[in-house]
């Protein structure tokens, strides 16, 4: 993994470096120096490269000089927000790559501490499966010196950053990891690891579950052969007496086959994330323990494996949830809102959390609703949905409200039972929504992150494949409204 | 169908609303019938002279629908509305024409319906009053429904230029740009949606001038008469609704019909691109590259997605020929609307916050709700060979979020609005549905919405 430290700002006599350069502005001091160490090879090659900063930018100028080998030029763009001090470091350390150690400028020390952000979140890989790759097809970027106007302030400001990058990480790991060897007890032995970090984890196991009542899990999960668990963390926050909590409800099927109801065979290999919403509250968990929120906050996530089978639950079936209310199962693969159901009622019931927030890649009707720029945002509470929307924004991880209502609700009744789990393509991201509500009790927002949890393409922030979404957005959220 | 406002009535049946907490006539026959006075409830009660139906008052509209789906046989009914205000009486009015509603022309032998409607008021001339707020949005949504409902092979783009006519009594000027016309002016999509029918394409423009010589409100709306999907060919399941395709131009045409009756000071214009989308040697292909009307080309992708097309025609023209101090439109413009948001609201998708919030609160008010949706990233339609992609292809492409995007490299700075209504304009029997409040069949979804924000404009 990238190290980066934090040393005082100066122009790299030798070496690699890279320059964040605002757009259509006169050259500062630093690129003037720089620019007379190359002697005035920089200058020169923005011309030519016909560079003006502009956000996206780059300029790769090679050898300038007889001591540099690289200097990278990245444009800001105007009036560059901390965002975009994030895609600039991203941007520099993937030009940087080929360079075992490098330099990057950035006079202050926040905007330092960000770009510092981005270079690690652009440069994770997820490699632990390649066994034949030489040294030279792996980016050698070892070590970033981040050359900043107050290193120690700007070493402050990175701490809680680096927080959110582990948080970022660890989500990604467990949403990369192959089914076979992520399934639920061993996702919840990764959840215990939070226990070093001071976070109180609780693995329930199925005979605690059925204890519980857990009906709508066991469902799901009696089809594999690999049994359910639920695992609550526990962040306490301040010492003493906490108050309310915010609980984080997470879903996590390690493998979704669609199970009786099984999924067509393209593509079934994405549905290794399905646990995407799991991921990001175990992440989140993480970087709220790592960075010692103040915040009191509980993680819960339901871990299953939905699989076709002998023991699988069947269309038809009829279960009963924790809450007591129960559910004709018409689709076998509609098994997220089972477990968000379960995990709801038990959060409340147990906590009387201030809030909860579940997160789901729950349904691929929000994919053709919402493409992959945005996450569907359902809430029964305006306040507690323009914060997590404001928090969305701020954290890059934008999400779109959706509609909920009582036309929806009706459509998931059931002749035989309570309820039943789907209720057509029309809507269905709603109705998925309108289900997980009859299980709610207070205020509540549920994240539909089908379409945003995996990327088919690098973006500025996150090479392809695991985005973590969702633990930069609950950790803005906590430090929001939460810490107070 | 005639609605006499009076202080008396004839009928045979007499409807009585009742609000929350209000008398209730007869309470023990009304017990023992049922009447609680819940919202959606109603009973009926036989008598010497008439009968009485007992209706509870809660949503005004909704009561005046389920009094008319509780008296299906009546051909002539009274609202006994002499306690109500004269604005909620109008309301349970509009509530029951748009409840009675049925497209009967194509019967040999129809049931007669709902024919006369008495509402038995206090004071006749207030009470007309406050139906004349309510009356011309009605009017066009009726209209708009005939529209819609009728069957291609009558209502093609001729068909629907000849229904004009009844606009044209009332004021609003039509002119029709034929194809001989669209070729001159250059509305290449236009032309290449249409060149497969025998029925040619054709562009109506539909003017209110109002006073005062103010720049036009703008309404454009999506005519396809029928749509086969040309080349890339529907399903044959399910394939005869796409005669109502022609959903957006009905409520365009609709909306105008209601402003011209209300003889509005406001001027506004509808621009309906009228197409039928046909099978045959002169279709338009996947792969073909057509240009717009504003020389914009468009690499074609699917022959299915016809409706962006005709509308960027039509919206590139209308923003060189008539200045719109807004624009509007919409659109049965895709699946992905109805995969997002199911059948009872609209999506919305535009460029300026006003505007938005102002359609949002007109649709709010007459019933016909809309949610904001956003576009996707301006360069998600990029062409290795033209200017533009007109889709994408693939299992589950948020295509509303890219249709209403490609209509976006049209609108320059108009203030502008696009209404998805695929999933609104039609209702059919399901779980959706709600005898005590829906007809079958067409909504005339978008008109009185329309109609309501226009009066809304200074």
């Amino acid at each position: 993994m990238l190290v980066t430290d934090f040393a005082p700002l100066a122009v790299p006599s030798e070496g690699a470096f890279a320059l964040l350069v605002p757009q259509d502005k006169s050259p500062d001091t630093l690129f003037m120096a720089a620019d007379g160490l190359c002697g005035g090879a920089l200058g020169r090659a923005m011309l030519a490269a016909g560079f003006t900063g502009k956000k996206g930018q780059t300029c790769v100028v090679l050898a300038p000089s007889a001591a540099h080998t690289r200097v990278v030029l990245v444009g800001l763009g105007r009036d560059p927000g901390l965002t975009a001090m994030e895609e600039a470091g991203a941007a520099a350390a993937l030009a940087l790559s080929r360079d075992v150690s490098a330099s990057i400028v950035v006079e202050d020390a926040t905007a330092a501490a960000h770009a510092a952000l981005g270079a690690h979140l652009r440069t994770y890989r997820f490699d632990r499966y390649r066994t034949k790759e030489t040294p030279d097809d792996k980016p050698r970027l070892g070590t970033l010196h981040v050359l900043t106007q107050d290193p120690g302030a700007a070493q402050a400001a990175f701490a809680p950053l680096a927080a959110a990058r582990d948080g970022v990480f660890l989500a990604r790991d467990l949403a990369s990891e192959p089914p076979n060897v992520l399934f639920p007890a061993e996702m919840a032995e990764r959840c215990r690891a939070l226990t070093a970090l001071g976070v109180r984890v609780e693995v329930l196991e199925p005979a605690a579950l059925a204890e519980l009542g857990f009906g709508a899990i066991l469902a799901v999960a009696q089809g594999s052969a690999r049994p359910a668990r639920v695992v609550v963390m526990q962040w306490q926050g301040t010492p003493g007496t906490p108050p309310a909590p915010l609980a984080l409800i997470g879903k996590g099927v390690t493998f979704d086959t669609g199970g009786i109801s099984i999924k067509p065979a393209p593509n079934m290999e994405d549905m290794k994330w399905d646990m995407a919403g799991a991921a990001a509250v175990i992440g989140a968990m993480h970087t709220l323990a790592a960075r010692k929120s103040p915040a009191h906050v509980v993680g819960i996530v339901g871990l299953v494996e939905n699989m076709p089978s002998g023991t699988a639950m069947r269309p038809g079936d009829v279960i009963r949830s924790h809450s007591g209310q129960t559910i004709e199962v018409q689709n076998t693969d509609a098994e997220g809102r089972l477990v968000l159901a379960d995990l709801l009622w038990y959060a409340q019931d147990r906590f009387s959390p201030r809030a909860s927030i579940d997160l789901a890649t729950l349904t691929g009707a929000i994919i053709v609703a919402l493409g992959h720029e945005h996450a569907g945002l359902f809430s029964n509470d305006d306040a507690l949905a323009n914060q997590v929307l404001a928090a969305g924004t701020a954290s890059g991880e934008t999400l779109w409200r959706m509609p909920l209502g009582e036309t929806y609700d009706k459509l998931i009744r059931s002749d035989i039972a309570d309820m039943k789990n789907i209720g057509g393509r029309p809507g269905g991201s709603i109705i998925g929504a309108q289900f997980v509500q009859r299980f709610v009790r207070g205020p509540w927002a549920h994240l539909d992150i089908a379409g945003t949890a995996w990327a088919t393409k690098d973006s500025a922030l996150c090479p392809k494949g695991a985005t973590a979404f969702g633990v930069r957005l609950l950790d803005r959220l906590v430090t929001e409204h939460f810490e107070a | 169908m005639k609605v006499r406002f009076g202080r008396s009535s004839k009928a045979p049946v007499r409807v009585l609303p009742i609000p929350p907490g209000g008398a209730v006539p007869r309470p023990n026959r009304a017990r023992v019938a049922g009447f609680t006075g819940a919202a959606g409830t109603a009973a009926l009660l036989a008598g010497r002279r008439r009968r009485l139906l007992l209706l509870a008052l809660h949503e005004p509209e909704a009561a005046g629908a389920l009094a008319i789906a509780r008296l299906p046989h009546d051909t002539h009914i009274a609202i006994d509305a002499r306690a109500l205000p004269p604005a909620v009486t109008a309301a349970i009015v509009a509530g029951a024409l748009m409840r009675a509603w049925r497209f009967t022309r194509l019967f040999s032998n129809p049931a007669p319906g709902l024919q006369r409607l008495d509402v038995i008021v206090p004071d006749p001339d207030v009470a007309r009053a406050a139906w004349a707020q309510l009356s011309p949005g009605v009017e066009g949504a009726l209209f708009a429904r005939d529209l819609v409902t009728e069957p291609s092979n009558i209502l093609t783009p001729q068909g629907f230029t000849a229904r004009l006519a009844r606009l044209e009594r009332e004021g609003v000027q039509i002119e029709v740009l034929d194809q001989a016309a669209l070729t001159r002016e250059g509305l290449g999509a236009l032309l290449a949606v249409g060149g497969a029918s025998m029925h040619p394409p054709c562009l109506a423009v539909l003017r209110w001038p109002g006073h005062g010589g103010a720049d036009p409100a703008v309404l454009v709306g999506k005519g396809v008469t029928f749509d086969t999907g040309g080349v890339s060919i529907k399903p044959g399941a399910g394939m005869w609704d796409m005669r109502a395709d022609m959903a957006g131009a009905a409520a365009c045409a609709g909306a105008m019909l209601a402003h011209a009756l209300r003889r509005s000071s406001t001027p506004a214009v509808a621009v309906l691109p009228l197409v039928e989308n046909a099978i045959g040697a002169n279709a338009y292909r996947p792969g073909d590259i057509l240009r717009l009307y504003n020389g914009t080309t468009v690499e074609i992708v699917d022959t299915d997605a016809e409706g962006r097309l005709i509308l960027a025609d039509a919206l590139a023209w209308s923003i060189r020929n008539l200045r719109p101090r807004a624009l509007v439109d919409l659109a049965t413009l895709t699946g992905a609307i109805v995969t997002s948001l199911g059948h009872t609201q609209a999506g919305l998708f535009g460029t300026d916050d006003a505007l938005r919030d102002a359609l949002i609160a007109a649709g709010a008010a007459v019933q016909e709700p809309l949610w904001p949706m956003p576009l996707a990233p301006s360069d998600a339609l990029q062409s290795d060979v033209a200017d533009l992609l007109q889709c994408t292809s693939g299992p589950r492409q948020p295509d509303a979020l890219l249709a209403a995007t490609f209509l976006r490299h049209m609108v320059e700075d108009v203030p502008w609005a696009h209404l998805d209504i695929a999933g609104v304009e039609q209702r059919e029997r399901g779980p959706w549905y709600e005898a005590d409040r829906h007809t079958l069949g067409a909504t005339g979804f978008g008109v009185r919405l329309l109609d309501r924000w226009l009066a809304g404009l200074a």
